[in-house]
């Protein structure tokens, strides 16, 4: 079993699931591929979750379920969607369950643990409008006060799972002369509607994740009592931007998966494939190609794990970090599924060649990742909204209270220690100028500065990294001194440039998490972390978004990373800082690896 | 310092530049009235004398998460942490500059800040409408 304990539930999953590219594994890809291909709800896997009670773990263990680290729950969502995202998006509808564990009174808490834990039940998030997209306070839903609850009316639509779940997380206007504080939020139990007052929309065809129950709910006159409503009246905005900030962050476990499986079969594709005498994997224009896209799943990596850390540590600053987390990875690991599809050639674009097709569906079910949950769009407005307070607070910390500043990315970053417990109270709808990971890069410098003398440590690689990171700081520097120095408007005109600059933003703090990423985990994540040629390399391919490559030191020799793809490839270990085991893959015949070491559960 | 503002019209009487002046002059909930009145008009492109303190935010296109990032700049000015959904509760310049007075002890607050950066006229317009104005204008490889 991996040493670190948060692994263990995601490798336990794994053995049991079995190898995808064995037919007769649950959620094989042979299985999910022609589940897509007819259009049909994976409701049997979604049934052999259940029974596995992996929706336990979504359960905080104060409300009587297993959740105590979104570390744990993004290792195994990684699972569940490097096999199949339609499954993996499905399932973790659940995670709406949050909006109730953070504001939900006691006697609701224990309503939908009872829902999720004894009925297997599903929920949705009916939030969007056909006709207002994004603009949440449009809303055209109303709930109506009535004696001893609300009347509903109105439409959600696209909604994921509104037909099946049995919750239906409702934002409605509970005051029409609008505003912020214009919305409530409900937990609506299809069981106790009249269902003469409710009615579901028809399936949406989609580009992907075709299965899916993407679909609507629509209420007339829909009595709901009071004791439905989540948090006070009017403060349903506020939960559903809290909630966001959570499950926003999170759905980079979702392109993550979808990373890893690109990239296997695509090495599958490439070990395997002669031409010209030698195998792709051993021409260089390949190699690279496959190289850069580990690299990129691990720049993933150290802004995911970390920000999934980071929620127990610092939940203040998560209108930041989800915002920069939600953008980054997923659009990065789109692109990066896009670049190694030039390595499988013709063969990315076929339905039912190499791997059962396997490709392709990616391609297409991954493509939902970044839209959902808030668009690229939604994320980067708003964090350039909060630039120039970020901006502000780094010259005004500049230097203080370095010890509570080192003592929370610790906590963050360093694996090996536990985290506190969540607390959702604590999220805010602003981060009051706070980003660690960035306000941190100068402490980082200063650590990176005394392994000098660190005799396990290649010069070469050290410079590299320290180069890099000076780098780091001084466009952070620059990106400051422009924001100090500009007039700012409020609004949704925002200009396509500033846009760009939230980007780049980002850029720096997945930086920075590789920086940090190392610092910590140098003595307890393997050789190859430790080495650091992966980070060296890492650093100047995002240096590579706002500097030319001449003016950047040389590229170091990425054997190392080449060799370690292929090593965990063939040890079929997740593609990671953190490499758990996944099920073997054998040739078929084998059925030894069907039994599992790691049971949970009796 | 008192609270005077019964029959305060900052609409009629203000403009961005006149403030500088009267800073000695103000109550706490004219100070806070008068930042938030310069402020809306600077980051909406706004004719301070068309804002008026009992509108709703909103009317002038303040959304729900402008509104919250103008708590931000508010926090910044006065350098007290204030509740993020202030202008939420409280969608008038009115009615926040009046909860800010009865609930932070704002008096205090204003005389430790300086009053001028309240009050100082919006700096030089960038060609620009809409964005952080001239930015780009002054750096360059974006």
């Amino acid at each position: 079993m991996h040493p670190l304990k948060q692994y263990w539930v995601a490798e336990a999953l794994e053995q049991d699931l079995g190898d995808p590219c064995n037919p007769d594994s649950l959620m094989s890809f042979q299985q999910v591929v022609e589940l897509d291909e007819q259009e049909e709800f994976p409701t049997d896997l979604l049934n052999w979750l259940y029974n596995w009670k992996l929706n336990h773990y979504y359960i905080p263990t104060a409300c009587g379920g297993e959740f105590t680290s979104f570390e744990e729950f993004v290792a195994f969502v990684r699972v569940m969607s490097r096999r199949d995202l339609t499954t993996a998006i499905s399932f973790t509808t659940l995670f709406w369950s949050y909006l109730v564990w953070m504001a939900g009174t006691d006697e609701q808490k224990q309503r939908l643990a009872s829902f999720i834990k004894d009925h297997n039940g599903a929920m949705c998030l009916a939030y969007s409008e056909r006709a207002h997209g994004s603009d949440l306070v449009a809303s055209d839903v109303q709930a109506t006060k009535v004696a001893g609850g609300y009347l509903l009316n109105g439409e959600k639509w696209p909604i994921n799972r509104a037909t099946i779940s049995g919750v239906t997380f409702v934002l409605a206007k509970t005051d029409e002369s609008g505003g912020a504080r214009s919305l409530s939020l409900f937990m609506v139990e299809k069981s106790q509607l009249d269902p003469n007052t409710y009615y579901n929309l028809p399936k949406i065809l989609t580009h992907g994740i075709r299965g899916s129950d993407m679909s609507g709910i629509g209420f007339q006159d829909c009595f709901v009592p009071e004791s439905s409503r989540i948090g006070a009246e009017g403060a349903g905005l506020e939960w559903a931007l809290k909630g966001f900030q959570i499950t926003r962050a999170l759905c980079a476990a979702f392109s993550q998966g979808a990373a890893d499986t690109a990239l296997r079969t695509t090495l599958n594709f490439a070990l395997g494939r002669k031409l010209y005498g030698k195998t792709v994997f051993d021409m260089p224009q390949p190699r690279r190609t496959l190289v850069d896209a580990f690299l990129d799943i691990l720049i993933c990596d150290c802004a995911t794990i970390g920000a999934a850390r980071g929620f127990h540590v610092i939940p203040e600053q998560f209108s930041v970090w989800s915002a920069v987390v939600k953008y980054f990875v997923t659009t990065t690991l789109e692109s990066m599924v896009t670049n190694v599809s030039v390595v499988l050639g013709a063969r990315y674009y076929m339905r039912d060649a190499h791997d059962w097709g396997i490709f392709q569906k990616v391609v297409r079910d991954n493509a939902i990742i970044s839209v959902f949950d808030g668009s690229t769009v939604v994320n980067l407005h708003a964090l350039l909204l909060q630039l120039r307070q970020l901006a502000k607070q780094r010259s005004r910390q500049k230097g203080r209270n370095l010890e509570a500043l080192q003592a929370r990315l610790a906590a963050c970053f360093s694996l090996d220690q536990s985290v506190p417990t969540f607390d959702g109270r604590k999220l805010e709808l602003f981060s009051r100028g706070a980003d660690d990971v960035l306000q941190g890069l100068a402490l980082a410098l200063t650590q990176l500065q005394s392994l000098e003398t660190d005799p396990d440590l290649d010069s070469d690689v050290l410079q590299q990294i320290g180069g890099f990171t000076h780098l780091l700081l001084e466009e952070l520097s620059a990106l400051d001194q422009s924001l100090e120095n500009s007039t700012f408007e409020f609004g949704h005109d925002q200009s396509p440039e500033l846009f760009d600059l939230a980007k780049h933003y980002c850029t720096l703090h997945a930086a920075a998490s590789c920086v940090h990423m190392w610092l910590h985990n140098r003595h307890h994540l393997g050789a190859f972390f430790a080495k650091g040629e992966w980070l060296a390399l890492c650093l100047r391919r995002l240096a590579l978004s706002f500097r030319p490559a001449h003016s950047l030191a040389s590229r170091i020799n990425d054997e190392a990373i080449a060799q370690e793809l292929l090593q965990l490839h063939m040890e079929d270990k997740l593609f990671s800082i953190v490499p758990f085991q996944l099920a073997t893959s054998k040739v078929q015949g084998d059925q030894t690896n069907a039994t599992s070491e790691l049971q949970l559960q009796a | 310092m008192q609270l005077q503002n019964s029959s305060y019209k900052p609409s009629e009487v203000l403009s961005p530049i006149d403030l500088g002046s009267q800073t000695t002059e103000t109550s706490p909930v004219e100070a806070i009235q008068q930042w938030l009145v310069s402020q809306l008009a600077k980051q909406l492109s706004l004719d301070p004398n068309n804002i008026k303190v009992q509108e709703p935010l909103t009317r002038y296109g303040l959304d729900s998460i402008d509104a919250v990032t103008l708590v931000g700049e508010l926090e910044d000015w006065l350098e007290l942490e204030l509740p993020s959904t202030l202008l939420w509760d409280y969608p008038t310049i009115e009615k926040a500059a009046t909860f800010l007075v009865q609930e932070f002890d704002v008096a205090a607050a204003l005389n430790n800040v300086n009053i001028e950066t309240a009050t100082t006229a919006p700096q030089e317009k960038a060609e620009k409408s809409s964005g952080w104005g001239g930015l780009w204008n002054r750096i360059s490889g974006s």
